[in-house]
């Protein structure tokens, strides 16, 4: 039943935050779409499965919107691949959609948690 | 996002890249090769699903669905081209004689004056002229003092506004070296300020323009574009009307050509005062111009409401003053027994007055006529669509079963019939400008007929309702036919087909019932036609020519002179056998009209029938010339002249009415308004005047010679041959005499009459022409639908012939069916073409609107097309070979 974890998961993916996922993942160096979904899934220690349709088709909007590029290269293991780098343009993106994440999070953990904080998960 | 950076299959090289290394990812977890594999697969989902999003994303969907669409609708319509080609013909020929037909009832009936605030704009009526005047329109034109009094204290009417032509056609007009013609009004100072035209090049004319009468000229958008090619440094030319100079001092807004339906005036001159610039071009009456004369009715008029005024306190307010002034200068009061004359305003918004009866009902009639042309075309083409997707069903449930949504059927079948009609509107729009341009000759429509945005809406609503029509009809048909039926054979189909089956029943008996109205009108029109050709005009019009000529007269007495030079001259000209002039020329509608005085008085009447006559000045041997039979007395003759006594011929008609049961000859007549009598010599038989389809009235002629007026004259020729031929000759004499003077309009005495019913016989012919569209249209559609629906009887008739049935009982059963539709049919026609023939009864001539022998044809016509329609198809059920039948499913 991966597939109804996936969902359940895609539903906490809320819109907009895949793209988040992605231009951050990126801040690290070119990477291409395998890597990019392997990243994602291990950095959230394996909470956030992602669709890997749905990657591809975002890394397409992401790149219409020329927020990253593309370049097909070679992989480390010798395999040919579509190379994604962030563009000037997609790095405000990234700071701006980290602030405005930031904001929903904390908001959110007001309302969740009163007098707790965002930082109270941790304790 | 017509062009994409990324193909598809770029996308897909990504995914497989993709695939490859998550792989070899797993393989060095320690995963084997093919595990490997299957597991990237399952982990990354399903990858045609992801290639769909990439391809949807950032499209149009609906356009590029609307695209696959229409490509596959032009396919599949390409592949049945009979079908295809008839109804985008029918289509064509439908909408676009209702294009045409109501183009020019647009322009001739619907348009609005183009100038601002028309609701507020009436023309001025009478009800009829005091005695004693003489009228262009009995009903239409009034004096000059009847305009100057309401101008002056007409305070309901804010201005009254009058307006004349200054010719009956055109008039001499040069700019530069090169003399021509073009159409010209003298009007009132406050004409365009009052209408409100929009002028986009310099003025129109003020108050002191008028009463300085002022040589300035307005000339029209159309003139200044085709003579003048819109130069902007035409204001300040000069313009020699009639060789009186006029300053060019404004051109009028695009659109305006005057007050009056169909015309086309080419300039606008302040109301004149000289004896060039008459009204209507007639010569002085007694030295006086129209200005001056109170017996000559000539102005039209029209006016604007006053402001918060209503029409009928607008025509309290003139009537007092107009019943004052219409006496002005005819003794000040009506005379004895005289009812006074009424003034009536009448809506000027849309153009009326004479135009209306003659060109107003036969366009309504043709555009009801053309109605039903379309919509028997439609049912046609609706019929047609029908057939065509029944035989598609199976086509239709293959596709349902593979997936496709009722939805998607839907929009692939209105996508087929906007196809259909966009190729049809398109062919439409070309036939309905030939069709206008025709149309507007008949109606002799020089105004601008090109069709507007009122055309293009109408046209453009008929193609929707069509395309909508056409997209859903089929619709019942196309989704009846489930999924499961894909698996059937159409032979177990063919029983379901009996709903739809009644419903076409039903369109084809009632395209059978317009069929039947429209012929009938289109039957009653051509008798008429027939009746109009073949009416004897009570003389021998045959070897007559008639010219015009308008010679310079100085004197009355050398106006005398010259025609009877010019008549001596004509009738040596070797092959002429008589000659005679007239004032009036016969069969041009013209005719000098009025009330006369019998013995001295005017006539008591019996059952007060009209007191109206008829009369015409013309010259000796008139009748002889014309073939006219002398009844009693004698012709004109050459010894009637200034010097003997004033005679004068009436007709039967006048006798009859005015002088019942004497002896005519030796009494006397002469005008109501003139202390003159003529004796009366002679009496001649009812023959026609004005045209051909009038009737017999009262008539009476005067000797040229006699009376104190000459002016231009009609000369009427009887030749040996052909009488055109003798023009040449006759060219010749006209010039030895004056060598300025050209022949005007020449032509054949029949031409000249011929004239007269030129629009009726256009209309019937155009009637004709639509009727025999419709029977074509029926039968087309008759047949497709016939054979169509023997063609799904096919198993049917196999059976039947396999359990013995003969030919003739198949036949018969296939014949009997279209021969119950079209008792139907024309059960249901014949009520309604004696609405139509009732409608039609003021457009005929000689023939009834109940005419049993048009009704006759028309209904065996109907029945042949519908049994010729059926037989062909029947035949070929006949000959159906039973085993194959049997064995086609």
């Amino acid at each position: 039943m991966t597939t109804q974890e996936n969902s359940d998961d895609r539903i906490a993916l809320l819109q907009g935050t895949l793209d988040l996922l992605i231009l951050k993942t990126l801040v690290l160096g070119p990477c291409h779409g395998q890597g990019v979904a392997r990243m994602i899934q291990r950095q959230s220690e394996d909470v956030f499965l992602v669709d890997h349709g749905s990657l591809y088709v975002a890394l397409q909007r992401l790149e219409d919107r020329k927020w990253i590029r593309a370049k097909w290269g070679v992989s480390e293991n010798n395999r040919k691949a579509r190379f994604y780098s962030l563009t000037p343009k997609g790095r405000e993106q990234l700071v701006e959609k980290t602030g405005e994440w930031r904001r929903l999070a904390r908001a959110m953990g007001l309302i969740l948690e009163p007098g707790g904080g965002f930082k109270g998960e941790e304790a | 996002m017509f062009r994409r950076k990324r193909s598809a299959e770029d996308f897909a090289e990504e995914i497989k890249a993709h695939l490859e290394i998550e792989a070899d990812d797993l393989r060095g977890e320690g995963l084997s090769g093919n595990e490997a594999y299957t597991k990237a697969r399952r982990a990354f989902g399903n990858v045609g699903a992801a290639r769909e999003r990439f391809y949807l994303q950032g499209r149009l969907v609906w356009l590029d669905k609307l695209l696959r669409d229409l490509r596959f609708g032009l396919r599949s319509l390409a592949q049945s081209p009979g079908f295809t080609a008839t109804a985008i013909l029918t289509l064509a020929l439908g909408i676009g004689a209702n294009t045409a037909v109501f183009s020019v009832m647009n322009a001739v009936l619907l348009k609005s004056l183009p100038v601002s605030d028309p609701d507020r704009l009436v023309y001025l009526r009478t009800s009829n002229p005091p005695r004693g005047t003489g009228t262009v329109d009995t009903e239409e034109t009034f004096s000059y003092p009847v305009y100057d009094a309401l101008r002056r204290e007409g305070k309901g009417l804010t201005p009254v506004m009058a307006y004349v032509p200054l010719s009956g056609s055109k008039v001499a007009v040069r700019v530069g070296a090169e003399p021509e013609e073009a159409e010209g009004d003298m009007v009132s100072g406050t004409f365009f300020s009052g209408l409100g035209v929009n002028l986009p090049l310099g003025r129109g004319f003020s108050e002191e323009d008028e009463t300085n009468h002022s040589p300035l000229a307005v000339i029209s958008y159309n003139y200044w574009t085709r003579r003048f090619t819109r130069d902007p440094d035409v204001l300040g030319k000069t313009m020699y009307v009639n060789a009186v100079p006029m300053t060019i001092v404004g051109v009028a807004g695009e659109g305006f050509e005057g007050v009056e339906s169909g015309g086309s005036t080419d300039f606008w001159i302040p109301l004149q005062n000289r004896r060039e610039l008459n009204a209507w071009g007639n010569p002085p009456e007694d030295g006086k111009l129209y200005m001056t004369d109170p017996t000559w009715w000539c102005l039209r008029m029209i006016g604007r409401l006053a402001p918060e005024v209503s029409r009928a306190q607008a025509l309290a307010q003139l009537q007092p003053l107009f019943q004052t002034a219409a006496f002005i200068g005819l003794g000040g009061k009506p005379m004895e027994g005289e009812k006074p004359p009424l003034l009536g305003l009448a809506d000027a918004k849309a153009f009326s007055g004479s135009y209306n009866t003659d060109y107003g009902r036969p366009l309504r009639m043709l555009m009801t006529m053309v109605g039903l042309v379309l919509l028997i075309a439609l049912a046609n083409v609706a019929m047609l669509l029908m057939a065509r997707n029944a035989a598609r069903q199976r086509e239709f449930s293959v596709r349902q079963a593979l997936g496709a949504g009722r939805g998607e059927l839907l929009r692939q079948l209105l996508v087929e019939s906007l196809i259909l009609v966009t190729a049809g509107g398109a062919l439409a729009w070309g036939f309905a400008e030939t069709a206008t341009r025709l149309l507007g000759r008949w109606a002799e429509i020089e105004s601008s007929l090109a069709p507007d945005r009122t055309v293009l809406l109408f046209t453009l609503g008929v193609l929707l309702i069509a395309a909508l029509l056409f997209g859903l009809a089929p619709l019942r048909v196309a989704l009846a036919g489930r999924a499961e039926l894909a698996l059937k054979t159409s032979a177990a189909t063919s029983n379901t087909d009996a709903g739809k089956s009644r419903m076409a029943r039903m369109i084809v008996a009632l395209q059978m019932t317009m069929c039947v109205v429209l012929l009938v009108g289109a039957g009653l029109l051509l008798r008429t036609m027939r009746n109009l050709q073949t009416t004897p005009l009570g003389m021998d019009v045959d070897g007559l020519v008639v010219f015009r000529v308008k010679p310079n007269i100085p004197s009355l007495a050398e106006g005398r002179a010259f025609y009877v030079n010019l008549t001596n001259k004509l009738r040596a000209l070797p092959g002429v056998e008589s000659v005679t002039v007239m004032e009036e020329r016969i069969g041009s509608w013209w005719s000098n009209n009025s009330d006369l005085r019998v013995d001295g008085r005017l006539p008591n009447v019996a059952n007060s029938a009209s007191r109206t006559v008829r009369s015409n000045v013309v010259g000796p041997n008139f009748f002889h010339t014309l073939g006219v039979p002398v009844l009693s007395g004698r012709d004109f003759a050459d010894s009637d002249n200034a010097a003997s006594p004033l005679v004068g011929i009436i007709n039967e008609q006048f006798a009859e009415r005015f002088l019942p049961n004497v002896n005519p000859l030796g009494h006397t007549f002469g005008p109501d308004n003139v202390p003159v009598n003529v004796t009366i010599v002679g009496v001649v038989k009812d023959h026609k005047y004005r045209s051909i389809d009038e009737e017999p009235i009262p008539m009476a002629w005067y000797e040229y010679a006699e009376i104190p007026l000459v002016g231009p004259m009609d000369v009427e020729m009887r030749v040996h041959g052909d009488p055109l031929a003798i023009l040449p000759s006759a060219r010749k004499v006209v010039q030895q005499i004056d060598p300025n003077l050209p022949l005007i309009r020449p032509m054949t005495q029949r031409a000249q009459f011929d004239m007269t019913i030129a629009h009726q016989m256009m209309f019937a012919r155009l009637a004709g022409f639509f009727g025999f569209l419709a029977v074509v249209l029926v039968a087309t559609g008759l047949y497709g639908t016939l054979a169509y629906r023997v063609s799904l009887r096919t198993a049917e008739i196999g059976v039947r012939m396999a359990v013995g049935a003969r030919r003739g009982q198949v036949v018969w059963m296939i014949l009997k069916d279209s021969l119950m539709l079209t008792v139907a049919g024309v059960l249901m026609g014949v009520p309604l073409a004696m609405l139509v023939g009732r409608a039609l009864t003021s457009s005929l001539y000689g023939v009834k609107p109940l005419d049993a022998f048009t009704y006759f044809t028309s209904v065996v016509g109907v029945a042949v097309v519908a049994l010729a329609a059926s037989a062909i198809p029947a035949g070929r059920a006949a000959s159906v070979d039973p085993m194959r039948a049997l064995r086609t499913e």
